[in-house]
């Protein structure tokens, strides 16, 4: 599914050059459940932003479903994050000034989908999360267990076959961080390929398989 | 997307208010602006309907004498004629060509009333003037017989007394006939608005319309002036004489015209200037703020040209609510006939106002918008 071969990233500023990524190579097969670990600073984000074409390596090769991807321009890697790939950030992500319906329609507004079916799709959505009595509310008026599951509704509303998450129980307590572990569980039982940056070791180990990095550089 | 916009306005619409009050100040200003040069725009277009190079006006001023005045005009007049340099002269009431003097009473015809300006000449005005008659013709001496006074009125006039109808032969106000049309005649210049007017036939023997025109030839200088003014001056000693050139007073009349707009437009600018910058800086800072969002709606799948067309449609459907508000304004002007300015004029300053709003709105969301769109979406998402 997402195969990345050689994968080095350097950040350059004019004094300081960073060695982010390490010759990278790994290989995520369609329904695995991966978390990736390391101290702070590692990569762990960088490899996450790469896999989800946020971001390009300096070196190597990223193939999504057998195509190369480093030759797409900005618009066909925009259709692929829209269609392939879900996000869940540690922070969320929500934007405050819209409600919670609407910022989970946000990756269907990308799609040109329709108001009443965009409507439909993320209440369905807001539902599979255990939020369809939160809809109208705003993000400000939500704990942070709410937020991770409108941030997770928002990810799966477009029916992504991959979804990368990001750190997505660091800003909750333990029990809030189990049921958001759950719900992912849950979606990779149905299907999903998930890719999850995590410093929790119990959640880690929850999941197919474990990457370990440390410096930049695979070493598990 | 525009709803979803909508919607995002709307939920910031405390925060976007001194922003929608910005636009919608600024748009009627504009409105205002537009609407005066578009007013002295349809004006300027109206034919004059007379020539002013090389006319002059003759003030005379009798002063003290009291005797024998109008037989004295009428010897000046001929003795001005006599001149070879001037090519036709005639005796008219003194609010003549640019002056700032007017004249206007009540014309009634079949239950209309109509307010027309009236200007009092004999029958060498219209060559004097270089007037052309369009229908009928330029009344003459012997045209005034019975109790009827010959006039001749303009278009406009025509319009509102006689629509229609034929107008030569008519009698109006009881006490005048038409003999002849004339296009139009703008007195004040070509900033006037086309008024109705009517051309009435000096009585030879009243002293009251004391002011000459003359039409001298081309290239006919002041050497010839101080000649024609010294000869007055000597046959009919103690009377003051004024020579005005309608080249010169047509340039004092415009001037008055144009210096307020220009005042106006001056100050508009300014203001114009100010809401552009401040919406510039707004946009920036909004875009600063908002980087999170924008690397979330990236990795969503918005493209760099989408979130530059995201920022710029915000701005517009901003512009849109402040142009709403301005409308239900502007729009009261061509409904209740405000200055009883045609509603023409009120509704293309209406739509100047709306294009050059959204321009400028546009203009000032183009460079922001195009650094929103280079944002790299990883770094966005990281620094929230």
């Amino acid at each position: 599914m997402i195969n990345l071969t050689n994968i080095e990233k350097v950040y350059r500023t004019s004094s300081i050059e960073t060695l982010a990524l390490n010759n990278i190579n790994l290989n995520i097969r369609k329904g695995e459940f991966v978390s990736i670990m390391g101290p702070s600073g590692c990569g762990k984000s960088t490899l996450l932003n790469i896999m989800g074409l946020l971001d390009e390596p300096s070196k190597g090769t990223v193939e999504l479903d057998g195509q190369r991807v480093s030759t797409y321009h900005d618009k066909e890697l925009a259709r692929l994050r829209n269609e392939k790939i879900g996000f869940i950030f540690q922070s969320f992500h929500l934007i405050n000034d819209l409600s919670v319906v609407d910022n989970v329609e946000i990756p269907l507004l990308y799609r040109s989908t329709n108001g009443k079916p965009r409507q439909t799709y993320a209440k369905e959505a807001l539902e599979k999360v255990g939020l369809s009595n939160r809809i109208k509310h705003f993000p400000k008026q939500l704990s942070g267990g709410q937020k991770q599951r409108v941030a997770i509704a928002r990810a799966i509303v477009g029916k992504p076959e991959i979804i990368l998450a990001d750190e997505p129980t660091g800003n909750l307590d333990s029990a809030m961080g189990n049921e958001i572990m759950n719900i992912l569980q849950g979606l990779n039982d149905e299907g999903a390929t998930i890719i999850m940056v995590t410093h929790d070791e119990t959640m880690a180990k929850r999941t197919h398989r474990l990457i370990r990095l440390f410096d930049g550089t695979q070493v598990q | 997307m525009i709803r979803h916009l909508f919607k995002l306005i709307w939920n910031k619409k405390k925060a976007h208010s001194l922003l929608l009050v910005e636009i919608w100040a600024s748009f009627l200003v504009l409105f205002g602006l537009t609407s005066l040069i578009v007013y002295n725009v349809r004006n300027y277009r109206e034919p004059l309907g007379f020539e002013y190079q090389n006319a002059w006006a003759i003030s005379l001023k009798s002063n003290e004498d009291t005797t024998e005045l109008a037989q004295k005009i009428e010897m000046i007049l001929q003795r001005v004629k006599a001149y070879p340099e001037v090519e036709s002269a005639s005796r008219m009431s003194n609010n003549f060509p640019f002056s700032q003097s007017s004249r206007n009473n009540g014309i009634d015809y079949n239950k209309k009333h109509v307010l027309a300006d009236f200007y009092v000449t004999d029958e060498n005005y219209a060559k004097t003037m270089v007037i052309p008659v369009v229908e009928g013709h330029w009344y003459r001496s012997a045209d005034s017989v019975g109790k009827y006074s010959p006039v001749v009125i303009n278009r406009k006039l025509k319009e509102e007394l006689f629509g229609d109808e034929k107008p030569v032969g008519k009698i109006i106000s009881e006490r005048f006939k038409v003999t002849g049309v004339v296009n139009t005649f703008k007195s004040k210049g070509e900033f006037m608005v086309d008024k109705p007017a009517l051309f009435e036939l000096v009585d030879a023997k009243s002293p009251w319309d004391d002011l000459l025109m003359i039409r001298v030839k081309p290239g006919t200088d002041a050497v010839f002036e101080a000649k024609m003014v010294k000869a007055i001056t000597t046959m009919v000693a103690g009377w003051s004489v004024e020579v005005d050139h309608l080249t010169d007073s047509r340039k004092t009349t415009h001037n008055l015209t144009l210096v307020p707009v220009i005042i106006f437009l001056i100050v508009s600018g300014f203001l114009l200037i100010n809401v552009a910058l401040g919406l510039f800086g707004v946009l920036n800072l909004s875009i600063a703020k908002r980087r999170g969002e924008i690397g979330l709606r990236r990795a969503l799948g918005a493209t760099g040209n989408g979130i530059s067309q995201q920022f710029i449609s915000e701005i517009l459907v901003l512009a849109t609510f402040a142009l709403l508000i301005g409308l239900l304004f502007a729009m009261q002007f061509p409904l209740m006939n405000v200055f009883d300015i045609q509603a023409g004029i009120y509704l293309t300053a209406i739509a100047i106002s709306v294009v050059v709003i959204y321009g400028i709105v546009t203009l000032c969301a183009l460079f922001p918008s195009r650094l929103a769109a280079r944002i790299q979406p990883a770094v966005a998402l990281h620094e929230e």
